[in-house]
C-alpha cells in the first residue's frame, strides 16, 4: 500500500506545483492579496508532498520492500542499514528525487523566511521554483518513476545490491553535499528571475541572495574536493582528478558561481556590473541543471556514466528554455539593468574583480569545450574525437596561473583606482619576494610552469598577509589591544573580507598541491618475498605475504617495508587484494577489490597498489606511485571550508 | 567603461580564445586526444592515429603472461565484430570476462595495443534480478 502512497504523493506535488503557477500568475494580474497567500501556501504543498514520497522510498529502502523495482536494484538484504539510506541518491530515479527533496527544503526556507520580506519579489521567486520543482516532477512521475514495480514474473527474494566501490561513507556523503551546491542555485536564479521581470534591479536582491550563493558554494566546492578525495583513496589510479565528463559537470558552474560570488561584491559596494551579474547567475544555474544532465543522462561516455536514458532531450529542452526565457527577459530589460555608474580605471579594484570574472568565464567555456568536444568534432567530421586530461591541463595551467597571480594582486587594488604611489608600495614587498622564490626555484632546476606557480604561491601568501598585518597595525595602534585581539577584531568586524582572503589563502595551497603533480614517479614490478624494488630513491622490500578469510571478503595482504636510499627505515605499507562475495559459486559475481595503503605526509604520498598475485601466489605484483605535495590539497580544502565559514558566519544586530 | 579597460577586455578575452583554439589543433601531448570509433571500423580500415574503443571482453578471453602478470590479452567485442587488445599495465578491479570497457591506445598489425583500460563505473548492479532470485543468502556472506 505505501508503495502506492508514495506515488500519489508525487502526483499530487505535480498537481499543486501547476496550481501554484497558476494561482500566482493569477495574483500578478489581480494583485488580490488572498491569491498570493493561495499561491505561496501552495508552493509549500509541492515541498511537503515532496517530503512524503521521499520519506516512503527511504522507508521502503530501509525494509527491503523488493517489490519496487528500485529497492530491487540498488539494495539487497546484506546492505547495511547506512547504505540502504544512501541509496537513495546511488541510481537515476531516486537520485532525481533526491534533487527534488533538496530543492523542497530550500523552497521551503525560503518561503517562510520571506513571509513579510521582499513582497514585491517573492510571487515570481515561488513560481520560478515551482516551475524548476514542475520540471523535476515531470521527470519523476512519467519518465523515471523510482515507486515503479519490480517488473518479473517471478517473487524477488534478494536485491542486487549496492556496488562494494560505493560502500563508502565520503562516497555516501559526496553526491548529496554536490546536490546542496546545485541546487542551491536555484534560490539565487529564483531571486534574479524575479528581479528581472519585477525591474527591481538595484543592489537590493543582490542583498538577499548572498548568502544563500555562498552557502551553496560551500557545498559545491566540499562536494568536488570530497569526490576527489574518494577517489584517491579508493579508486587506486593515484590522482584525484581526471577531468571526467561528470567531474567537468560539478567545476562549470563551480568557476561560473565563484565569478558570481566575486562581482556581486561590485554590485553591492558600487552597483556596478548588473547585466554581469544576470548573465552568471543564469549561467551557474544553467550549468547546475546541465550537470546533472551529464551525470544522469549517460551522453558522453565517461567512467560515472549511467546507461543511455530517455532524459538526454527532456533536460536540454529545460536547459534551453532556461536560457531562452532568462536570457531574453534580461535583453527586455537592458535600459533598466544599465549601471550608472563606469569603471572608471584599470588599477582599480573592480577592474581587478571585472578581470577575475571574465578568467573564470573562459576558463569555464575551455572546460566545457573540452567535455563537449566529441559532440563537436563529431558535428563539424563525423569523427568523435575524445580529449583526455593532458589537453585539458594544457589549456587551464595559464588560465588557471592568471587566476592565482589574480588572488594577490585584485585585493591590493583600491576602489576606483589606485594611485602609482600606492600599487609601489602594494606590490614591492610580495613581488620582491616572488622573485626570490623564482631565482632559487630556478637553481633548482624546476619547470618554467612549476616556477611560475610557486613564485605566484608566495607572491599571493605575502600580499594576503600583508593585508592582515596592516589591518592589525592599524587597530592596535588606535585601540592599543593586543595582537590576537585586534585580528579578531579586525575579522569580526568585516568578516566577507577577511573569510574571504582566507578562502584565498586556501586555494593558494590547494595550488601548490596541484604543482606537485609535476613531479609525480610511478612503477610497476613483480616482486617476490626478499626481494627489493626501488622507485625514487626509496626502496620498497617485500618482507611478506600472506592470506586471510574474513567476515565478507578474502583478502591477500603484502608487507613493504620502505627506507630512504641510506636504507633508513620510513613506513610499512600494507596494500590488499581483496575478493568481495568470495563464497559466491558464480565467479562473475565475486569483486576483486584493490585497498591501498598510502604514507602520507606535508612532503609528499607514498601510495601502493597491490593488483595482482601469480597463480602460485609468489609474486605480487605492485604499483608504487610518489606523489608529492598531495596533502596540501586536503589542507587548502579545510582552509577554504573555514574561510568561507567565516565570511558566513551571521552578524548579531 | 572606458575604452581602455574595454580593448584590455578584449585582448585578454581574444588571447584566451586563441590558446584553447590552438591547443585544439596542436595539443602538445600525443595522448591528450583520440579518435572514438567502432570496432568494426578498426578491423576494416586499419586506422593508424590514436583510437578509443568500446566494447565487451569477451568471454573466456582473457590470457594473462605466465611470466609478467602485468601482460594481458583479451578479446574485445562490439556487436559482431572482435580484435585482440594487449594491455600491459594494472588493470582495474572490475575488469573480467564480460565486463564493458573502454581502451585507448594504438593499433598495431592485427593487434590493439592499449595505454588505457577503463571499465564502467558500476555505479549499480546491472545484473537480471531473476539470477539473484536464485542466490542462497548464507552462500553470499558468512
Amino acid at each position: 500500500m505505501t508503495p502506492v502512497a508514495g506515488g500519489v504523493a508525487l502526483n499530487l506535488a505535480l498537481g499543486c506545483s501547476v496550481l501554484s503557477i497558476i494561482t500566482l500568475i493569477a495574483y500578478n494580474r489581480t494583485l488580490d492579496h488572498r491569491l498570493f497567500l493561495a499561491g505561496q501556501r501552495l508552493g509549500l504543498a509541492i515541498s511537503f508532498f515532496v517530503f512524503i514520497s521521499t520519506f516512503i522510498l527511504g522507508y521502503q529502502l530501509f525494509v527491503s520492500n523488493f517489490d519496487i523495482d528500485y529497492v530491487a536494484r540498488y539494495t539487497s538484504y546484506e546492505t547495511p542499514n547506512i547504505f540502504k539510506i544512501s541509496a537513495l541518491w546511488a541510481g537515476q530515479s531516486g537520485s532525481l528525487l533526491f534533487w527534488l527533496f533538496i530543492l523542497s527544503i530550500f523552497n521551503t526556507v525560503t518561503i517562510i523566511q520571506n513571509q513579510d520580506r521582499h513582497l514585491n519579489l517573492m510571487p515570481w521567486v515561488i513560481i520560478t521554483m515551482s516551475v524548476i520543482q514542475l520540471f523535476f516532477l515531470i521527470l519523476t512521475n512519467f519518465i523515471t518513476n523510482p515507486f515503479e514495480p519490480t517488473q518479473a514474473d517471478f517473487v524477488v527474494q534478494n536485491g542486487n545490491g549496492l556496488n562494494p566501490l560505493l560502500q563508502n561513507i565520503t562516497m555516501a556523503i559526496h553526491p548529496p553535499t554536490l546536490y546542496l551546491g546545485y541546487v542551491g542555485f536555484s534560490v539565487p536564479f529564483a531571486f534574479a528571475f524575479s528581479a528581472l521581470v519585477n525591474k527591481d534591479i538595484g543592489a537590493l536582491w543582490i542583498r538577499s541572495i548572498r548568502r544563500w550563493t555562498l552557502v551553496s558554494w560551500l557545498f559545491l566546492s566540499i562536494g568536488i574536493i570530497l569526490g576527489g578525495w574518494w577517489a584517491y583513496q579508493e579508486l587506486g589510479w593515484g590522482g584525484y582528478w581526471a577531468w571526467d565528463p561528470v567531474e567537468n559537470a560539478s567545476f562549470m558552474p563551480w568557476l561560473t558561481a565563484t565569478a558570481f560570488l566575486h562581482s556581486i561584491i561590485v554590485q553591492e559596494k558600487k552597483d556596478m556590473l548588473r547585466v554581469w551579474n544576470m548573465v552568471l547567475i543564469i549561467l551557474t544555474f544553467s550549468l547546475c541543471i546541465f550537470g546533472t544532465f551529464l551525470t544522469r543522462s549517460g551522453v558522453m561516455s565517461s567512467v560515472h556514466s549511467f546507461t543511455e536514458s530517455s532524459l538526454g532531450p527532456v533536460f536540454l529542452s529545460f536547459v534551453f528554455i532556461i536560457l531562452a526565457s532568462s536570457f531574453g527577459l534580461m535583453f527586455s530589460r537592458m535600459t533598466v539593468l544599465k549601471s550608472p555608474r563606469k569603471i572608471e580605471s584599470v588599477s582599480s579594484r573592480e577592474s581587478g574583480f571585472l578581470f577575475n570574472n571574465l578568467i573564470f568565464v573562459v576558463m569555464c567555456f575551455g572546460v566545457f569545450w573540452g567535455t563537449l568536444f566529441p559532440v563537436i568534432t563529431e558535428w563539424f567530421n563525423g569523427d568523435k574525437i575524445s580529449v583526455g586530461p593532458p589537453f585539458f591541463n594544457q589549456i587551464n595551467t595559464p588560465i588557471g596561473l592568471a587566476l592565482l597571480a589574480l588572488t594577490g594582486i585584485g585585493p591590493m587594488l583600491a576602489w576606483k583606482g589606485t594611485s602609482n604611489n600606492k600599487l609601489i608600495q602594494n606590490f614591492a614587498l610580495p613581488i620582491a619576494f616572488g622573485l626570490l622564490g623564482a631565482i632559487i626555484f630556478v637553481f633548482l632546476g624546476f619547470t618554467t610552469y612549476t616556477i611560475i606557480s610557486f613564485s605566484l604561491c608566495i607572491f599571493v601568501v605575502i600580499a594576503i598577509s600583508s593585508e592582515f598585518i596592516k589591518g592589525v597595525k592599524v587597530r592596535k595602534s588606535k585601540f592599543n589591544e593586543t595582537i590576537f585581539l585586534s585580528l579578531y577584531k579586525m575579522i569580526e568586524k568585516n568578516r566577507s573580507r577577511y573569510g574571504g582572503y582566507i578562502v584565498h589563502l586556501g586555494i593558494v595551497l590547494m595550488f601548490v598541491g596541484f604543482t606537485g603533480h609535476a613531479f609525480d614517479k610511478e612503477k610497476e614490478f613483480g616482486i617476490q618475498v626478499g626481494q627489493i624494488e626501488s622507485v625514487a630513491n626509496y626502496n620498497f622490500q617485500l618482507t611478506r605475504m600472506y592470506e586471510e578469510e574474513r567476515p565478507n571478503h578474502y583478502a591477500w595482504i603484502t608487507d613493504l617495508r620502505v627506507s630512504d636510499a641510506a636504507g633508513n627505515f620510513i613506513t610499512s605499507l600494507r596494500p590488499e587484494k581483496r575478493v568481495y562475495f568470495h563464497k559466491n559459486p558464480d565467479i562473475n559475481k565475486r569483486q576483486p577489490h584493490s585497498e591501498l595503503d598510502i604514507y602520507s605526509t606535508m612532503n609528499k604520498d607514498i601510495y601502493s597498489i597491490f593488483s595482482s598475485v601469480s597463480s602460485d601466489n609468489s609474486i605480487a605484483f605492485i604499483k608504487i606511485m610518489i606523489n608529492p605535495l598531495v596533502k596540501w590539497v586536503w589542507i587548502g580544502g579545510y582552509i577554504l571550508a573555514f574561510g568561507t565559514l567565516i565570511a558566513l558566519w551571521p552578524r548579531k544586530d | 567603461m572606458n575604452s581602455k579597460i574595454f580593448s584590455l577586455i578584449l585582448g585578454v578575452l581574444s588571447v584566451i580564445l586563441f590558446w584553447i583554439g590552438w591547443v585544439s589543433f596542436n595539443p602538445s601531448d600525443e595522448k591528450a586526444m583520440a579518435r572514438f570509433v567502432s570496432v568494426e571500423n578498426l578491423v576494416n580500415n586499419k586506422i593508424s592515429s590514436r583510437i578509443k574503443l568500446g566494447g565487451i571482453v569477451k568471454n573466456g578471453s582473457i590470457e594473462i603472461s605466465k611470466s609478467n602478470q602485468l601482460e594481458c590479452f583479451f578479446v574485445l567485442k562490439e556487436g559482431s565484430a572482435e580484435l585482440a587488445v594487449n594491455y600491459s599495465k594494472t588493470r582495474p578491479d572490475l575488469f573480467k570476462d564480460g565486463a564493458e570497457v573502454i581502451v585507448t591506445g594504438e593499433y598495431r598489425d592485427g593487434v590493439f595495443v592499449a595505454d588505457e583500460l577503463q571499465t564502467k563505473c558500476a555505479s549499480r548492479y546491472e545484473g537480471d534480478l531473476r539470477e539473484e532470485s536464485n542466490y542462497k543468502l548464507e552462500e553470499l556472506e558468512t
